[in-house]
């Protein structure tokens, strides 16, 4: 069977040791600041976590763009060159234009390579959320699946893929406009957390609110629980250079329910950008997403 | 036991007896049933009489000095048929009252008798089985009782039982009353006032009288939907105050029955009052125009209101289109800031009003009335403003109704901040904004309008204080100063994670950054927010939560 590559981008926060221990490359987004563009490395190449998160901290907005056309191109080509399959996980299409860009450049390569099978999949989610995909990919691959049985077993599981996390300021929600939430969110509120999921539309959602950081934790710790629904394997953490406050996040999870693996990682700098710093957000495998924010 | 009052004594008991009248207020408004069902009597009583507490001086000891500024003040402030028949009484009272320093028991019944001559005197055809009827009786009473009793509490005691028995009389001098199944609203008003003063003479606050349950309440006024097709059933309630000019009249001459006479062909439910040039009219008419146009032959407007009677009470039926929603949050607010603060943060209607202003049910109907939704939720955040807001829900019957009884202005920003439109039941929301109201601790500082002592501190007048809703916590040099004492006191007491200054419109932005660099040092963990609510009395109103 043909064996194939597994890619994914900026928004998928695997480290270095996950990515090569799974074998899974990654395409960049750039990050722009003060008008410079830099490579949105998940390694922090350019600035570290604490010197991208202090800009902000300090006002600073910090841009973000898609992947560019050459970018998948060039990922894309490489495999296909070394007589392999591409199965791409991107980043949610409702955070990010690129998966558009990708299924774009895939079609225009198949009519030149028509034996190539190119799988671009919109993984509905960011984060670790989308690396947990990724590796799940990887997985599959493992046992022998073909690109195309691991993407369709992706898609089927993607929606499963339950989010939960809150922000350290809503200040960063309002100036980026990346998360969807009701206009009152975005009003002087102090002293509240939205609780963001990632819902049916993989958009990042403020479905609802919690009364200071502790409350914020147990709203995270109940929405994760529920959603696994008593199957407890891994729990997959991030955060915005705030690694304490994920601490705490943690143990108040796993007081709730013993999960047997826990990841965790850095919010890499493109999620970074619209949540800012002190974000955390959990991420687990259960019951699929239902809500749907539309407003 | 107080056998003489001074103007001091006097403006206690009145105070004691308009805070009963405030606490009824909207159990007043659902008797009114006379001359029209616009149920204000209440409100207008309440109003009438609170805008002369407020700009009288309540340190003048001198009965008939007090009672001219009363007098006047409440003349001013006097609004709406029972409004001005109330002031009349008063006029009345001051008349009886003038040359006195001091008063006893025994001066009411030549006041009593003064005050029902003016009020008789304000109504061109007057009616029995209302306030005036009231009135008369106790005034007969005390003509022929009034020297028996020699403490003002004994007295009172016994006009309060002569005045309750005149007041349950009315529906059979009154057919009107009689069909609606209730009592006279301006003469309840009334009884209120005097039962006001029975609590206070007793030492007990007029919050401990338990509600008059025996009125049964006249079935709510039925809105009507004013179109291009109604036609002009009650005509317009026109009220104003006319300056009286010089160039255009007489003013020594100047005769009220002169004056009213023409407008009797105009309209009716008149009542006039003259006092030092100024005459208040309200009547009710089809051609206001008319009247406006007659009455400026003799003067210059200070006001004039003019209200289609159809539709007086039911603007909401006339809202051209209401908006679709699943849940509509009404809040009550004063002042412009704390207002546009509350709808910025998910208010869908803010009612004006608040401690000095209670909105009444009808307020909260029409607020209703400007949503179509599924659920409505009212946060009323004032303790004096609940019951209305409860009575409003009970009586709406278009949706679901919750009020969740938010006893301030911080409660209620606790309360509103929780909310979210995609709670999946209303419950849960109205759960989850509800959960916090027991951690919210309010500060106000403002300025000592009187010298006290105080919860063992000791004030001038004009000094900067800090309380904390029940006790005075704090009083330093500026209000700046007093607020950084205030919040270290409640914090020191029990540490909180969020304090949000609502800060006044005397406040600068120098004090506002002062007060901020302040909290960053002293409370680096605590989430601080600073709101321009532009409210008048209070240089801070804090929320520590």
């Amino acid at each position: 069977m043909k064996d194939f590559v597994i890619i994914t981008d900026s928004t998928s926060d695997l480290t270095l040791e996950m990515r090569q221990q799974f074998n899974i490359e990654y395409v960049p987004m750039q990050y722009i600041i003060d008008g410079v563009e830099f490579k949105a490395s998940l390694d922090w190449e350019s600035h570290s976590v604490k010197e991208y998160y202090d800009l902000m901290r300090n006002g600073l907005r910090i841009y973000t763009t898609q992947i560019l056309k050459d970018t998948y191109l060039e990922a894309f080509q490489n495999a296909i060159d070394a007589g392999k399959d591409v199965v791409y996980i991107g980043c949610s299409s409702a955070l990010s234009a690129s998966i558009k860009v990708a299924l774009l450049v895939a079609m225009e390569m198949k009519e030149q390579n028509p034996d190539a099978g190119i799988y671009c999949i919109d993984s509905l989610i960011s984060s670790l959320g989308q690396g947990y995909l990724a590796m799940e990919a990887s997985r599959k691959r493992a046992e022998g699946l073909s690109a195309a049985d691991t993407a369709a077993y992706i898609e089927s599981i993607k929606l499963c893929v339950n989010q939960c996390g809150t922000v350290g300021s809503l200040e960063y929600l309002r100036r980026a406009g990346r998360v969807k939430a009701s206009k009152a969110f975005f009003g002087n509120l102090f002293g509240v957390k939205p609780l963001i999921i990632s819902d049916r539309k993989g958009q990042n959602f403020a479905y609802k609110k919690a009364k200071g950081t502790a409350n914020a934790r147990i709203g995270i710790a109940e929405h994760i629980v529920e959603a696994a629904n008593g199957v407890y394997e891994e729990l997959f953490l991030t955060h915005a250079d705030c690694a304490e406050e994920m601490e705490l996040v943690k143990e108040e999870i796993l007081k709730r329910a013993p999960f047997k693996k826990v990841t965790v990682n850095t919010i890499g700098p493109i999620v970074g950008a619209s949540v800012g710093p002190g974000t955390v957000i959990a991420f687990c495998l259960g019951t699929e997403v239902t809500i749907e924010g539309n407003e | 036991m107080q056998n003489t009052l001074d103007g001091i004594g006097l403006h206690q008991l009145f105070t004691s007896g308009y805070r009963n009248l405030k606490k009824n207020m909207e159990a007043i408004n659902d008797l009114n049933v006379f001359p029209v069902p616009d149920g204000d009597t209440g409100a207008n009583m309440v109003m009438t009489f609170g805008g002369g507490l407020q700009a009288v001086s309540e340190t003048e000891s001198h009965v008939g000095q007090y009672m001219q500024g009363l007098s006047r003040a409440v003349l001013l402030s006097a609004r709406g048929n029972s409004g001005v028949i109330f002031s009349q009484f008063v006029h009345g009272l001051y008349r009886g009252f003038a040359e006195k320093e001091t008063v006893t028991f025994a001066d009411l019944a030549e006041a009593f008798a003064c005050a029902k001559e003016d009020a008789y005197h304000s109504i061109i055809a007057p009616t029995e089985g209302t306030i005036l009827t009231v009135i008369r009786e106790a005034a007969e009473f005390l003509a022929e009782n009034a020297e028996k009793y020699d403490s003002f509490q004994t007295g009172f005691d016994a006009l309060q039982v002569q005045m309750s028995a005149s007041l349950k009389r009315t529906p059979e001098l009154l057919s009107v009353l009689k069909e609606a199944g209730v009592v006279d609203s301006g003469g309840a008003g009334l009884v209120c006032f005097v039962d006001g003063i029975c609590a206070h003479l007793h030492g007990e606050s007029p919050e401990e009288i338990p509600d008059h349950m025996d009125w049964s309440a006249a079935p709510a006024p039925i809105a009507s939907n004013f179109g291009p097709d109604s036609r002009l059933e009650y005509g317009y309630c026109t009220e104003f105050i006319l300056q009286l000019m010089n160039y255009k009249t007489d003013l020594a001459a100047f005769d009220l029955q002169k004056f009213t006479d023409p407008l009797e062909q105009m309209g009716d439910s008149i009542v006039a009052v003259h006092n030092d040039g100024i005459v208040k009219i309200h009547i009710h008419t089809f051609t206001p125009d008319m009247v406006l146009g007659y009455a400026r032959r003799f003067g210059e407007f200070v006001s004039v209101k003019i209200e289609n009677m159809s539709i007086q009470h039911s603007q909401v039926q006339t809202a051209v289109q209401k908006e679709k929603v699943k849940y509509a949050i009404i809040a009550v607010a004063a002042g412009e800031g704390i207002k546009e603060y509350f709808e910025s943060i998910g208010a869908s209607y803010v009612i004006d009003g608040g401690q000095t202003n209670n909105p009444p049910v009808s307020a909260f109907l029409e607020a209703f009335a400007k949503f179509d939704a599924e659920h409505i939720v009212v946060l009323p955040n004032n303790s004096n403003i609940v019951l209305a807001a409860n009575q409003a829900a009970d009586a709406y019957t278009e949706c679901d109704v919750r009020v969740i009884p938010t006893k301030s202005i911080t409660e209620g920003c606790s309360a509103l901040s929780m909310m979210s439109p995609w709670y999946d039941t209303v419950d849960e929301m109205v759960e989850e904004m509800s959960q916090n109201l027991g951690n919210v601790t309010t500060g106000y500082v403002t300025t000592a309008v009187r010298d006290a002592n105080m919860d063992g501190m000791t004030v001038k007048k004009g000094d900067c204080i800090g309380l904390d809703g029940k006790h005075l916590m704090a009083s330093e040099a500026n209000r700046v100063e007093t607020a950084k004492a205030l919040v270290e006191k409640i914090m020191a007491a029990t540490p909180k994670d969020v304090i949000i200054f609502f800060y006044g419109e005397a406040v600068t932005e120098e004090e506002v950054q002062e007060l901020s660099n302040f909290l960053q040092e002293a409370y680096p963990l605590v989430d601080v927010g600073f709101v321009s609510g532009k409210q008048s009395v209070y240089d801070f109103i804090i929320s520590l939560e």
